[in-house]
């Protein structure tokens, strides 16, 4: 089954349950076990993931993951106790250019796990949880492409994209979109969110949460918000 | 690693009182915490999985108010507020409401508890009363002090060793010599049936004895000093200091009520003090000048300088400023008099305000008076006094006394009266307490003596206290008074907060502070028939009547010292940088641990401010 079909047919909890019977056992079908959040779920009383990864590029086919940060969040709080961050080990030597934009050079990226140890622990997290990321269209590729290349299936999850959410409230205001004004640091300044210095994949992720945390406070509705008012539409 | 690289962990460790965990424990902290996202305008929720929360602000702004909307505190970037943060601010119908997006860190208070217990440096800030938390800083501050400056804590009575040695007046002077050469003593008490006649020293048998080839056998009665200066067993050891170097004295006898209980020399004092102030009220005695005064008193400066750096408390360094204070009149009284010839008639020379209370610093005016004898005659006597207050005024401000702008000097001749005219005018302010009245009421009824008749500053003191006391509508007005000036509710960000005026960019200790304290300790004095001038005695002796409980003397006491050592620490400053001592400070150059007992200290103040306005108010 493409998963382009796949998305457009069925619902992501119909898609769970399509892998959950075919996945053999191992960490990403520990992952399926987990039943989605249902979309009407009051967006209060969802815990969500926020995510984010590092990498040598940004072609999933070809790139590798170099890091992975990630913190829950619950009743619309970001839990710190939960915050986890990983260094992966890539194949292959790190490119020059993206060097340069996450700073993870090959000494420190030698220090990291391998991919097949540092999945496990995500996949365990994300469990029954939303994926939240600034976005999140790369790291969910990105962990396709792992979880194909280590289990040998596809990766599926809810998803809640910070960017695309401003993008939907711009173009619904029917205002033009100023180049940068997207980016993760140019959104959190406009809601007022403290700048950090690092850009860390946990930092990010922490940075992805607090700005969806933002968002939700400042969705102006009567009714109370849900799931589905939030996860990526394709 | 996970959390011990983040910037989170960074930002709280380095808050009060986060900063005072070792590293493992403030990890353990971060872990427990939740990060939320206020909305401005919006409230801030009081729970945190189910149990009240603890929030510190990582950013933006939160407002405090009370059900009535008033504005209690405003908090910024690292301000904590809820559970345990203040035990002034917790009121059940209190909310929180975010003034701008507002970024919190929040703990439940089951994770506060747990750190209280386990770290007592958490539990000391966030102990359950703001109270508390600043007696601990008050404490912590005065062990800094260095213990040769504690004279003005010890009593003499606490300095007195042996049984004093005596006999009777008409013991021979051979006698004595032979008993003060066997007890190895340089003098030797006059007494008869516990009554004390004279004194006796070692200088009395050279000069008066031997170099007068007096027989040994006269009784000592005939060389003895008599009717010497005596100090009570309750006068502190600076203040006897100052009067043996005033009276030019080295033997003070020391009585407890109407029995002897010894005698201080001077060498008692020397293992205990080291400060030159002693030294510099010595030589004010021996000038004969006004010039030569006013050069004396110009190492005053010096002196306070010297006494912050060695970490004195505002309130010895006070006692001790108004101790020289009191030894500049007391010369200048003594030269005018050798000026303009003895008195015709008895006086008695008062200060009052804060050299009356004991607090004196050198950025005071003076405020001083002369009450007469009720035998004084304006038109024989009046050019005497006049002449004598100009001398004394003028002196004083040649020794960096300033003028009273407001005129409170006894040059001026409506603070130069008979007693009887005092008592009267006294009466008058009390009955028909207007504004005026109070104003100078607030002044006067700080009155001390320092020179002369001491009856008469008596006198007009206890006819004072006879009628304020239980006097509830005279208490009522003075009441209003002290309530006029508010301190305020706290800082946000460099500005002072304070309910409904605008924020300003500067905290005027004295005003914001001090003064509301005074005031407060006035009325109680006042409406208990309380003798004490002093603020910290009235409190202390307020807080054994019903006008004041214990707990609420010792938390405005608290708070007075804390907010008077924080501006004599600024004000040594200011010396040290050649700056004329001010009480202004800005907000930015106070330490955030500073301001957080600042801000607690002016709770205190707000809420006896609060309990006496419902007591008294109108």
């Amino acid at each position: 089954m493409g998963s382009f079909v796949c998305r457009r047919l069925f619902s992501l909890e119909q898609q769970r349950l399509w892998w959950l019977k075919r996945v053999p056992a191992g960490p990403l079908r520990d992952y399926y076990q987990v039943p989605f959040t249902k979309p009407a779920t009051p967006s209060v009383s969802t815990d969500y993931l926020a995510l984010d990864i590092e990498t040598t590029g940004l072609v999933p086919q070809r790139d590798e993951l170099l890091s992975i940060g990630f913190v829950p969040i619950s009743g619309h709080g970001l839990r710190l106790g939960g915050a986890r961050h990983y260094l992966v080990r890539p194949e292959r030597d790190i490119p020059e250019s993206s060097a340069v934009v996450h700073g993870i050079l090959d000494d420190r990226a030698r220090e990291g796990l391998p991919l097949a140890d540092a999945l496990p622990p995500l996949l365990k997290a994300l469990a029954g949880r939303v994926l939240v990321a600034h976005s999140a269209r790369i790291e969910h590729d990105f962990l396709d492409i792992a979880c194909r290349r280590l289990y040998g299936y596809p990766f599926v999850a809810p998803l809640v994209d910070t960017l695309e959410l401003e993008q939907r409230k711009i173009v619904r205001s029917g205002s033009p979109i100023a180049p940068g004004a997207l980016r993760l640091d140019a959104l959190r300044q406009q809601y007022g969110l403290p700048r950090y210095r690092a850009h860390d994949a946990l930092s990010d992720a922490i940075g992805a949460g607090e700005l969806l945390l933002a968002q939700i406070a400042y969705r102006t509705s009567n009714r109370p918000l849900r799931l589905d008012d939030l996860t990526r539409r394709y | 690693m996970d959390i011990e690289e983040l910037e989170i962990r960074d930002f709280i460790g380095a808050q009060r009182p986060f900063d005072q965990l070792p590293a493992e424990a403030l990890v353990a902290t971060v872990e427990a915490i939740t990060v939320r996202y206020v909305r401005r305008e919006t409230e801030i929720p009081e729970t945190e999985q189910g149990e009240p929360a603890l929030s510190l602000v990582r950013n933006g702004a939160v407002e405090l108010r009370a059900e009535t909307g008033e504005l209690l505190a405003r908090l910024g970037e690292g301000d904590l507020l809820g559970y345990r943060a203040s035990a002034h601010e917790l009121a059940k119908n209190h909310h929180y409401v975010a003034l701008e997006d507002t970024l919190l860190y929040r703990m439940p208070a089951s994770v506060v508890d747990r750190l209280c217990d386990e770290h007592s440096q958490i539990a000391w800030f966030l102990a359950p009363a703001g109270a508390g938390r600043l007696r601990d800083a008050v404490r912590h501050h005065d062990e800094a002090s260095d213990s040769p400056l504690n004279l003005t804590d010890t009593r003499l009575g606490d300095l007195l060793g042996r049984e004093p040695i005596h006999l009777p007046p008409a013991a021979s002077i051979r006698r004595a010599a032979e008993v003060m050469s066997a007890e190895k003593v340089s003098s030797m008490l006059v007494v008869e049936e516990d009554v004390l006649f004279g004194v006796l020293t070692d200088r009395d048998l050279r000069l008066r004895v031997i170099a007068a080839g007096l027989d040994y056998d006269s009784p000592l009665s005939d060389v003895m000093t008599m009717a010497p200066v005596t100090a009570s067993v309750d006068t502190n050891a600076y203040d006897a200091l100052l009067m043996m170097a005033r009276h030019r004295i080295h033997h003070l006898p020391v009585v407890d009520g109407h029995h002897v209980a010894g005698v201080v020399t001077a060498s008692d004092f020397i293992e205990r003090h080291t400060t030159s102030s002693v030294y510099l009220a010595a030589d004010i005695h021996r000038q004969d000048t006004v010039e030569t005064l006013a050069e004396v008193a110009g190492r005053l400066p010096l002196l306070v300088q010297n006494l912050a750096a060695a970490g004195a408390s505002a309130e010895r360094t006070q006692r001790i400023v108004t101790g020289i204070a009191d030894a500049l009149a007391i010369r200048l009284l003594e030269l005018a008099e050798l000026k303009f010839g003895a008195p015709p008639v008895d006086y008695a020379w008062v200060v009052a305000g804060s050299q009356a209370r004991g607090e004196f610093t050198i950025a005071s005016d003076q405020d001083n008076a002369l009450i007469l004898d009720d035998a004084y005659d304006d038109a024989r006597d009046g050019d005497y006094f006049e002449a004598l207050a100009r001398f004394v005024c003028d002196g004083l401000a040649a020794c960096g006394q300033a003028h009273c702008p407001g005129e409170v000097m006894a040059t001026n001749p409506e603070w130069r009266e008979p007693l009887a005219n005092w008592q009267a005018r006294f009466a008058h302010w009390i009955d028909n307490p207007d504004p005026t009245a109070l104003m100078h009421g607030c002044t006067f009824f700080d009155l001390r003596h320092v020179y002369g008749d001491a009856a008469l500053s008596a006198t007009l003191r206890s006819s004072l206290l006879e009628r304020t006391r239980g006097n509830t509508i005279f208490l009522s007005h003075l009441t209003g008074n002290a309530l006029t000036r508010q301190p305020p509710l706290g800082f946000f960000r460099n500005f002072v907060l304070s309910g409904g005026r605008d924020e300003t960019g500067v905290l005027d200790l004295k005003l914001a502070g001090v003064v509301p304290i005074v005031e407060l300790a006035r009325v109680y004095a006042l409406a208990g028939g309380i003798d004490e001038v002093n603020t910290r005695e009235r409190l202390k002796a307020a807080g054994t009547t019903d006008e004041l409980s214990e707990s609420g003397a010792r938390d405005l006491g608290d708070a007075l010292t804390f907010l008077s050592d924080t501006r004599f620490r600024h004000q040594a400053r200011q010396l040290e940088s050649g700056i004329e001592p001010d009480s202004l400070v800005a907000p930015d150059s106070l330490s955030r641990f500073e301001r957080g007992h600042l801000k607690d200290a002016f709770a205190i103040v707000r809420t006896m401010q609060r309990s006496l306005a419902q007591r008294f108010g109108r």
